[in-house]
This record gives C-alpha cells, sequence and structure tokens, in this order.
C-alpha cells in the first residue's frame, strides 16, 4: 500500500499536501491520546501509592546513583549490543518475581487454607489412587471402562471414605470405610512439616525438572544430578530451620518454586553462552538497592512515606487509614484464581480441542457445532454484570451455596472467561500446521492419540498465554462479585472454598466510597497499583511465553 | 474431514481403544457444550426472574413509568434507560472518532515500527480493569475537569462516560483497522493511478471500503458501553433522573443512574426483597437483550466484509 505519491503531478498541490499532513497528525494524535492519557492517569496513581515528595533529596540522589543510573547504563548496553543479553536480562530479573509471587500464593495456600499435614495427606491418598491405575493399566491394558470407574471410586474412597451402606452392613465390615487420607491424618508419627513439603512438593518438581535437564543436555547422569541437587537444595530446610530460625516450610517452598526455574534457565543460558551479559542485570539491582540501603542509613536520608509496604500487604483492612491493609482481599483473589482455573481450563481446552479437533462440519451435528461457535462468540460479549445475575439464581438461589463464598464467585467469574479461554484456545490449536496431524495419522495414530501427543505440546505455550491473559482479566472483574454478594470488606481471610471473602476489586470499590481522602488518596491509590502489579505480572509472563514460542 | 475418518478407525482399531476414543469425543464434546448451556442458563435465570417480577408489577408501569424510587415502590426503568442512554452517547463522542482516526493511521499512515508500539499499547488500554478506570474518574478525571471551571458534582455523567470512551477505544480502533487493513491493495492502486493522494485514498477509498467493518466494531463497542458497570457504579453516583429535553447539558454535569449500576443498588440495598429485589432480572433481561442482538448484528456485519475481501 506504500506507493509513494511523489511529485509527477507537479509542485502545485500545496494546499492537498497541507491537507494530508494535517490529517495524518490528527490520526496520530488520536492514537496517541488515549494511550498518554492513560498513561498520565497511571502516573497520577503510582505517586499516591508511594509519595516519594515525602523523602529527602538525598535519599533521591543516593538511589540515583546506586541502583537507577546503573541500572539504565546497562538497559542501554543491552539495547545497543546483541539481543539476547537483553532478554536473558529481561527474564533473569522477571523469573524470581513470578517465583516468588507463585511461593507466596503456595505458602498463603498453606497458611489459610490448608495446613501442611491435610495437604500432605491428600496428596498422599491422591499419589496412591495414582499408583493404583497405573498397575491396572499394566495389568488389564484392554479395560478402559473399568479403569475409568476405578479411578472415580478410587478417588472417592481414597480421598472421602464411603458413607454406612446397607451392603456393608450385611457384609459385615464397619459402618463406615475410612478414607486413606483421614487414616494418614491420624497416624501418631508424622514427619517433619517441611520434609512433608519436600515430600509432596520438592520430588515432583525435581523430577520434572531432571526429565527437562535430561532430555536438553541429551544425558540422563545429568537429569538425575540435578533432580537430586534440588532435593539436597530443599532438605537443607529443616536444618535451617534448626539453625538459623529461617522457617523451614517457607525455605523449601522458595526453593523449589523460585530457585528451580531461575536455576535450570540460567544452566541453559550459560551452557549456551548466549546473552550471559544478561545475568549481570538482577545482580546490578540487587546490589544497588543493597548499597543504597546502607548508604541512606549510614547517612541518615528518611525514606518516603509509602502507602504501598509490606505492613500494607499484610494486614487487614481497617477504618483508620494508617492501619488498612488488603491482606484477605488478596488471599480471596488468588484463591477465586485457583477456582477458576481449576474450572475454565479443563472445560475451556476441551472445548476448543473438540471444536478444532474433531468437530464435524457438516450433518446435524456440524450444525450444531456451528451453533456453538456463533454462541461463543456471543456469549464474549454478554455484560459482566449478568453473569452476575446467573451466579446469583444458579448458584445462590437454585444450589443454595453460601452466598459470597470463594466457590460462588470463583464459579460466577469462571463462566465470564469461559468463553475467552475458549477462543484463544482454538487459536492456538488453528496455529499447528495440519501437516503435523497428516504425519501422525500416516503413522498409524488415532485422533485422540493425534491431539494429545501432536498437537496439544505444539500447541501448549499458545494455549498458557490465552489462559494468563484470560486469568488477568478474571481478577480485575468486579460487577459479578458484587452480584454474588462477595464481601464488601473482610477482617479475615478465608479458610476453606465455602466461607465468606472479599478479593482486591471489590475491597477498591468499597474503599472508593471513604470519605476520607486519605483513603482515596492513599489506601485506595495502593490498592490499585497492587492490582496493576499482578496483572502487569501476568502479561508480562503471558509475553514471555508468546515470544519464546513464536521464536521457535 | 473427521466423520469418515472415526469410521474407519472403528473399524482398523482394536475394540478397547475404539471404546477410549469414544470416551474422549464424548468428553470433549461435553466441554463444548458447556457454552449452550450457559446461555441457556442466562436466558432461563433471567427469563423466569423477570416473568416472576411482572407477575407482581405492571410491565407496562415498568417500561413508561419515569420515576425510579425503590423505598418507595416507583419502579420505571425510563430514568435508568436515560442514564444509559446518556453514558453511551457520550463515550461514543469520545471513543468513536477518536478510534476511527487511530485506526486509520494505524492502517494507513504508521511504519511498521510505529505500529509495533501504538497497537500493543492500545492494548493495554483494554487490559486495566473497569473499577480501575472508575477509580480514576472520581478521583482525578472529575476535580480536573472541575479546575477547567465545569460545574461538577462529585459524581457525575461526564468524567464517567469519558473513561467508558477510553476504555473502548482499543475496540473500535484494532476492529475498525482489521476491517482497513483487510481492503485489498488494489484498490489503493487504483486512487493513486487516478492521481490521488493518500489523504484522498484514505478517506475516499480505503475507509468507504471497510465501512462495514467500522460500523461492526462502532456497534460492538456501544454494546460494551451499555453493558459497563463498574466505572459508572464508582463515578456516576445513584440518583435517576430522566434527560431533560430543554437542558440536556446540566444532566451530563450532574450525577445519574445507569440499569448497569442500577443493579449493583438492588444487590447493595439492605431491605430489597421481593418484588423490588426482582426487579433485577427485568433490568438484566433488558440489558441481556439489548447487547444480545447488538453483538449479534456486529457479528453478522463483520462476517459480510471478510466474505467481501477474503
Amino acid at each position: 500500500m506504500a506507493v509513494d505519491e511523489g511529485s509527477w503531478y507537479g509542485q502545485d498541490s500545496g494546499v492537498s499536501q497541507v491537507r494530508g499532513q494535517l490529517f495524518e497528525a490528527i490520526c496520530l494524535l488520536a492514537t496517541s491520546v488515549g494511550i498518554v492519557s492513560v498513561l498520565i492517569l497511571l502516573l497520577y496513581v503510582t505517586l499516591d501509592a508511594f509519595e516519594p515528595l515525602t523523602a529527602d533529596p538525598g535519599w533521591h540522589l543516593v538511589f540515583l546513583l546506586t541502583l537507577v543510573l546503573p541500572a539504565t547504563l546497562l538497559a542501554i548496553y543491552y539495547y545497543r549490543s546483541s539481543d539476547p543479553a537483553g532478554e536473558v536480562a529481561y527474564v533473569t530479573t522477571g523469573l524470581p518475581i513470578v517465583g516468588l509471587l507463585l511461593s507466596g500464593g503456595v505458602l498463603v495456600v498453606f497458611a489459610e487454607l490448608l495446613a501442611i499435614k491435610e495437604w500432605f495427606a491428600l496428596a498422599l491418598s491422591l499419589g496412591a489412587v495414582g499408583v493404583v491405575w497405573y498397575a491396572h493399566k499394566r495389568g488389564r491394558p484392554s479395560a478402559v471402562l473399568e479403569r475409568f470407574g476405578i479411578l472415580i471410586l478410587g478417588t472417592a474412597v481414597s480421598v472421602f471414605g464411603l458413607p454406612p451402606t446397607a451392603l456393608a452392613r450385611v457384609a459385615g465390615l464397619p459402618k463406615r470405610i475410612v478414607s486413606l487420607r483421614e487414616l494418614v491424618l491420624e497416624l501418631p508419627y508424622l514427619p517433619l512439616s517441611s520434609l512433608q513439603v519436600v515430600a509432596t512438593l520438592t520430588l515432583p518438581v525435581a523430577a520434572l525438572a531432571g526429565l527437562f535437564v535430561a532430555r536438553r543436555r541429551a544425558s540422563r547422569r545429568d537429569g538425575v544430578v540435578a533432580a537430586a541437587l534440588i532435593v539436597t537444595g530443599a532438605l537443607f530446610g529443616p536444618v535451617i530451620d534448626a539453625v538459623v530460625g529461617i522457617n523451614g516450610e517457607v525455605w523449601v517452598v522458595l526453593v523449589t518454586m523460585t530457585a528451580v526455574p531461575v536455576a535450570v534457565y540460567i544452566e541453559g543460558v550459560v551452557r549456551r553462552k548466549e546473552g550471559v551479559a544478561g545475568l549481570a542485570f538482577p545482580l546490578v539491582l540487587v546490589g544497588g538497592v543493597a548499597v543504597g540501603t546502607v548508604l541512606v542509613n549510614a547517612l541518615g536520608f528518611a525514606g518516603p512515606d509509602v502507602w504501598l509496604d509490606w505492613s500494607y500487604l499484610t494486614s487487614a483492612p481497617s477504618t483508620t487509614p494508617e492501619e488498612a491493609g488488603i491482606y484477605p482481599a488478596l488471599v480471596g483473589s488468588v484463591m477465586l484464581l485457583l477456582v477458576i482455573v481449576a474450572m475454565t481450563f479443563p472445560v475451556g481446552v476441551g472445548a476448543a480441542i473438540y471444536l478444532e479437533e474433531y468437530a464435524p462440519s457438516n450433518g446435524l451435528v456440524g450444525k450444531f457445532v456451528t451453533l456453538i461457535e456463533i454462541n461463543i462468540a456471543n456469549l464474549a460479549g454478554v455484560p459482566s454484570v449478568v453473569y452476575g445475575l446467573l451466579g446469583l439464581a444458579l448458584f445462590i438461589n437454585f444450589v443454595h451455596l453460601p452466598s459470597g463464598s470463594v466457590i460462588v464467585g470463583g464459579l460466577t467469574v469462571g463462566l465470564l472467561i469461559l468463553p475467552i479461554i475458549i477462543i484463544s484456545a482454538q487459536e492456538a490449536l488453528e496455529a499447528v500446521p495440519d501437516s503435523m496431524r497428516q504425519a501422525s495419522y500416516g503413522m498409524g495414530a488415532t485422533r485422540w492419540q493425534t491431539t494429545r501427543n501432536v498437537v496439544l505440546p505444539e500447541a501448549l505455550p499458545g494455549i498458557m498465554t490465552g489462559t494468563i491473559l484470560g486469568l488477568g482479566r478474571a481478577i480485575g472483574e468486579t460487577a459479578p462479585l458484587l452480584l454474588v454478594g462477595i464481601a464488601a470488606s473482610v477482617g479475615l481471610a478465608p479458610a476453606g472454598f465455602l466461607d465468606l471473602t472479599g478479593a482486591m476489586p471489590r475491597q477498591i470499590f468499597t474503599w472508593a466510597f471513604e470519605p476520607k481522602p486519605e483513603f482515596r488518596y492513599g489506601v485506595l491509590a495502593a490498592g490499585v497499583v497492587t492490582l496493576l502489579a499482578v496483572l502487569l505480572v501476568m502479561n508480562a509472563t503471558a509475553i514471555v511465553i508468546r515470544n519464546k514460542y513464536q521464536r521457535e | 474431514m473427521s466423520a469418515d475418518t472415526s469410521t474407519t478407525e472403528a473399524i482398523t482399531s482394536p475394540p478397547e481403544q475404539a471404546t477410549r476414543e469414544r470416551l474422549y469425543r464424548y468428553a470433549l464434546f461435553a466441554c463444548a457444550a458447556v457454552s449452550i448451556l450457559v446461555t441457556l442458563g442466562i436466558v432461563l435465570v433471567l427469563g423466569y426472574g423477570a416473568i416472576d417480577f411482572f407477575q407482581q408489577y405492571d410491565p407496562v408501569a415498568f417500561y413508561t413509568g419515569t420515576e425510579w424510587i425503590i423505598n418507595r415502590d416507583k419502579l420505571g426503568v425510563l430514568p435508568l434507560l436515560s442514564g444509559t442512554v446518556l453514558v453511551t452517547v457520550l463515550s461514543a463522542m469520545v471513543a468513536l472518532p477518536i478510534g476511527l482516526a487511530a485506526a486509520t493511521y494505524l492502517s494507513e499512515y504508521a511504519s511498521e515500527r510505529a505500529r509495533s508500539v501504538l497497537k500493543p499499547a492500545l492494548e493495554i488500554l483494554a487490559g486495566i480493569p473497569t473499577v480501575v478506570y472508575g477509580y480514576f474518574a472520581l478521583v482525578y478525571v472529575t476535580p480536573f475537569l472541575q479546575a477547567l471551571g465545569l460545574p461538577l458534582g462529585t459524581f457525575n455523567v461526564l468524567g464517567a462516560s469519558i473513561m467508558v470512551g477510553i476504555m473502548i477505544l482499543p475496540m473500535v480502533s484494532s476492529l475498525s483497522e482489521d476491517a482497513m487493513s483487510s481492503v485489498p491493495d488494489s484498490l489503493r492502486q487504483a486512487g493513486y493511478g487516478m492521481g490521488a493522494t493518500k489523504f484522498e485514498v484514505s478517506t475516499g477509498v480505503v475507509i468507504p471500503a471497510a465501512v462495514s467493518g467500522i460500523f461492526s466494531s462502532f456497534i460492538l463497542a456501544l454494546s460494551r458501553a451499555i453493558g459497563e458497570t463498574m466505572i459508572v457504579a464508582v463515578a456516576m453516583g445513584q440518583s435517576p433522573q430522566l434527560i431533560s429535553v430543554a437542558d440536556p447539558l446540566s444532566n451530563v454535569f450532574e450525577s445519574n443512574l445507569p440499569m448497569t449500576s442500577a443493579m449493583v443498588q438492588l444487590v447493595q440495598a439492605e431491605n430489597a426483597g421481593g418484588v423490588i429485589y426482582q426487579s433485577m432480572f427485568a433490568i438484566g433481561l433488558t440489558l441481556f437483550v439489548v447487547t444480545f442482538l447488538m453483538n449479534l448484528a456486529s457479528n453478522r456485519i463483520a462476517a459480510h466484509y471478510r466474505e467481501e475481501y477474503e
């Protein structure tokens, strides 16, 4: 389209050139006006949340010299030099942040929702079901339906136990068959809680990481070494607990969720020798903060009076602005996300697989499939408040789940983002080249085998990207939460999925009507920045996954 | 391509494999059918609730009533409708021209590099939670407009509408840009061949050729503005008012209550039982039908232009 409208028709068309340039300038202005105004608003809210002007000028000067200046110079160097160093710097800075957020999420779940002991028992009983399932698959590979039944019944028995039945009484069995989970909980001796975390969390992660390393370095031994290193690192937890006093469980979770991915990534960078210079960036950041803090303390410069600090993140809402915090709402949002993921990911990806891989395009079923596709597109445009009404009538008035509970909020928002997840997963599946499917069919694979072994692994990064973006949409959704009665403000984090809960956006809505200016310009701004920071991390993760995937 | 291959699979593969294949197919189909169940659920829930309401409250009085006072059981939807219309029109005045101009720039003028920066930046606008936009409107935009000398209340239509406009802006710009980029280059070349300037080609050839796609993006954006809840619930207050025909500008500076925030008001009202509670479903049904029809129309029009050029 870029045909040069040069000057062959003469230079005397000056008027029309002015008109054209004016038009272009207006269009450019229009493109930037929305972006610029929102950037200004974001700047305002950040300033309100951190109030940097309350700090000494010396404080700013110290951190400018120790942190901002070196980091900027390094960034300019990366930008000018080779491409991979910049990306390595970006990922090695971002990966620990994502890992820390995940670790925080796991620790919050352990602290508020599922005591480590209960998690241990649950994991063991599920593992037992897995062993039975695998043994059955080995022993009777052809009895598919039987195995399916065993899977469901086994999970039920092992997690929930069986209620007393007439049959059991006749057979002379005890009144109620106790579940494996309860048996584990009643054991007289349980290992240290940090060891329980090692067994149930670190071992699977170590196995995965070991497999990954083994495949990447094409060496079984390296994989085993990597897995052994991870487990050893985690086992330091109990020791450190006894010696230094850092909580052993925190150590184990941090090692498993944060240190392992970072170490695996750095190992890859060092081995490929691509962009090793990028590893300096997080070191410069951490070093700058450390040196700056020491200097500021030594010189006696006061830092800014920030609203968004550690105590804000860890305390409950309050009527005094200085004491108000967002912790229960933050935990509520994390738990809502758990429900949303558990519900939308399997159903959404399953639906996308059916529509892309299985759905016939003609016949009666074909017509139904067309109807489904139109329907999904329309559902994506239904106002969120209508989903709130659906959740209110369906889950609360009809099923009688407790109003304002985690499960109700999660299911309602889950229904809302389901079409978004389906559409993005469909796009990811569509991008898998047909030749790969044909090759798999040519090898004699069935449709499901092709889908599971060829299409899904290829489309997984795209599906992950779409899901994370969808979850970003879910975490900021407020209107449905209002309608299903999510609490305006809670003092305690929910301890179970049926408990009343708050949520970050709901809490922001509540604070918006507090008359005190400290709330409007301080507490509220800090809440908005927290929400946006979580969103930013999620979106940045999605973009990194997408970029990596597009390149390969 | 699927129905025939699955039968051959059933013939050639061992029976247990066929059982498993069928099991997976049914499970996946069930997942896909969930979306239909959701739509059915919405229709049933809203329809049932609305019927319940209209048995207790005269539908004619509901749709022609000019007063909305829930404490006195006066449930006329017209003030709410007028609030929704106000927000939609004002936000359209912000978003449609700016969005169209932005789409023109991105599709016709922007260099590859500028596009790679501007497009994701515009998409960020769509990713910001709407409650945050509401907060912006209440805490920053309204005081700013007041400082400019406009006679605004703390809660007002104008500030909220500007924010709704910015929220729907990326929808207009990205969908319109899609429509403009799918106009074949041959049309542009023909325009240049006739001696037209780039401005004349953009406004005289590309925009008219993409008009159905642009129109579809407008409808979709308006439907989003109608259904937008949190911005208006935070920044527009809760006093329902009919548009005064003599002085519509005065409504813009004051608080108002569109349909969506009326639902929020109803669910939060403490003494709301019975008929007042049920009115939420009648409003919801109205909202759902209007936005659903608009989305349907938009998709139809968009499908039409895709057929035309692809």
